[in-house]
């Protein structure tokens, strides 16, 4: 079984609303693409994220950008103004992401 | 084809300067935004409005507009700015100021109003409006009715338009949305309305606002670009050229630092977005997914087949409550076993907060350089680090509880293992809880006020 680290394949960006994060995960060629669309599911990026984000996970497709957008619920212990982390807005979630294995092989 | 060049000014309150006058002299631009605001931004400057009523607006707007005016006024451009944030007449006053003082005249500035809905949250109440919380899905806001410090509503761009119909130069707005500085004065040249079959374009512009709107975020700011982008500490703001059927292509000017090219604006594009096919304004709907992105090469990317839906007939509120304190502390500890100086300086410290009785809602321990950012999800260290952070932070009811986070952090200087160091102790900080809400559009009064210098 073939696997590599999504920071090979992709880049990250996250951003934060609330208490909610948002990460654009952009896939750097064709063969990337079809790796995340298959593998970044929301129960696998649940799963990735456990202990970080509490909430429900959605997974939007643009695939005019070769992008996913991931949208994570009380995913920054409360939101930016309230929480505790250090991290605020949630801004390295991007690359918390990045550490994912993901399979090549389908 | 009629053309209209856009050019940010700022993406947050406290941007520099700098690649704003770099925009207004060499950007060729008719139109500048600048962005001031973010989601607590505006409980703060209520708060400084409440203890001075000639404050609340965002004070850089001074020594900005002392730098720009005189290079907007040669050039033509015209600047749109939320720096009114909760006091966008005392903004103006202070323009107006700086106009004197500069000896400029034959100005005219717009000032909109009437996002501050604090005063009228009883009367709408009182009319049946609830409140609903929409990240919580709380029905309504008496749990924290006593709290409030503030509340606003995100407004679009008709009152911006109508400022540039009068002729405005200077247009000040108060928590107008981010995207509408942007929104504005492409539908006002373009003559695009908010009725069919404009939706298309106002999307178009509302996607454009999207690019533009976080200014550095778009030119290899905040980027997977950090390692490729030149010459970041003179970084260029983006720059759009719109044409009438809504197309763009996204630049900044020649031999400014950073990058534009296909990443730079796809990390944009997705950036603080829900649903990619719909990306909610006051203005509009805009559909991300739809788009044509083109990388030209030499810091040019071209946007096409751009389009969107009708405007929500809601609008978002976010109110601000008063909701406790944040007490924190922090040591650094040394090499040798630092990490296990650390742990023990946790035990320590928890023990502490027994015996003084510390009161806290949540109490939270990072090991920095170990997994401050990635928490669980960080492996751990495989060697002896060189040094470990001991951060120890508690949300409490009271000021007097989070500063005994203070004190006990504190207290770890001489308890917490030999090599200790430490900054300077923080200070207990007030927190403010948001409630972002809807409101009908109807219920949310705007006004445009055009004053002469």
């Amino acid at each position: 079984m073939a696997e590599v680290l999504l920071k090979d394949i992709a880049y990250a960006r996250s951003g934060d609303k609330g208490d909610v994060s948002n990460i654009g995960v952009l896939a750097q060629d064709e063969k990337a693409w079809e790796i995340i669309r298959r593998e970044l599911t929301p129960e696998a990026i649940k799963a990735h994220f456990r202990g970080l984000v509490t909430g429900k996970v959605n997974v939007y497709e643009m695939p005019n950008l070769r992008a996913l957008n991931i949208v994570m619920e009380g995913a920054l212990g409360g939101g930016a103004t309230n929480t505790l982390r250090y991290d605020q807005t949630g801004k390295a979630l991007s690359t918390a992401i990045l550490r994912m294995k993901v399979r090549t092989d389908g | 084809m009629k053309k209209v060049r856009l050019g940010a000014g700022s993406a947050y309150w406290g941007d520099m300067l700098e690649p704003a006058v770099e925009v207004a002299k060499h950007g060729n631009v008719d139109y500048m935004g600048f962005d001031h605001l973010a989601e607590l931004t505006m409980s703060i400057l209520q708060r400084m409005k409440d203890k001075n009523p000639k404050a609340g607006y965002i004070a850089d707007i001074v020594p900005w507009m002392r730098q720009l005016l005189p290079i907007a006024k040669a050039n033509g451009v015209k600047l749109i700015t939320n720096a009114g944030g909760a006091n966008p007449e005392a903004a103006a006053d202070a323009v107006i100021e700086v106009c004197k003082s500069l000896g400029i005249t034959g100005m005219k500035i717009g000032v909109v109003t009437g996002d501050d809905i604090g005063d009228r949250l009883q009367e709408l109440r009182d009319q049946g409006l609830k409140f609903r919380n929409l990240d919580t899905g709380e029905e309504d806001i008496d749990r924290i009715a006593d709290r409030i410090v503030a509340a606003h509503a995100y407004i679009g761009a008709e009152r911006i338009i109508d400022a540039l119909a009068e002729g405005c130069d200077i247009v000040i707005t108060g928590r107008c949305s981010d995207n509408a500085l942007f929104v504005a004065p492409l539908m006002y040249e373009f003559g695009w309305k908010f009725e069919d079959p404009y939706w298309d374009k106002v999307g178009a512009a509302i996607t454009i606002g999207h690019v533009l709107e976080c200014a550095e975020c778009a030119t290899g700011g905040l980027s997977n670009m950090w390692d490729q982008a030149p010459n970041m500490a003179r970084i260029g703001f983006p720059i759009a050229e719109v044409d009438e059927e809504g197309n763009a292509l996204v630049t900044k000017v020649e031999g400014s630092g950073g990058l534009v090219n296909e990443w730079t604006i796809k990390e944009q594009l997705t950036y603080e977005i829900k649903d990619p096919t719909r990306y909610m304004m006051p203005d509009g709907v805009a559909d991300f997914t739809r788009l044509k992105l083109e990388d030209l090469g030499n810091d040019q990317v071209r946007l096409s087949n751009m389009g969107g839906d009708a405007r929500p007939e809601t609008l978002k509120v976010q109110i601000g409550y008063r909701d406790g304190f944040i007490g924190e502390g922090q040591i650094l500890l040394p090499w040798p076993d630092a990490y296990a100086k650390a742990k023990k300086a946790e035990e320590i410290v928890r023990e502490r907060f027994e015996i003084v009785g510390l009161e806290a809602q949540e109490l939270r321990f990072d090991y920095m350089g170990v997994n401050t950012l990635h928490g669980e999800l960080s492996p751990e260290p495989s060697c002896d680090l060189n040094e470990v952070g001991l951060r120890i932070v508690a949300k409490t009811k009271t000021i007097e509880e989070a500063d005994k986070v203070r004190r006990e952090g504190t207290h770890l200087w001489t308890l917490g293992g030999i090599g200790a160091a430490f900054g300077v102790p923080f200070k207990p900080r007030p927190v403010i809880g948001l409630w972002p809400t809807l409101v009908p559009r109807s219920d949310v009064e705007t006004k445009l006020t055009v004053r002469e210098v």
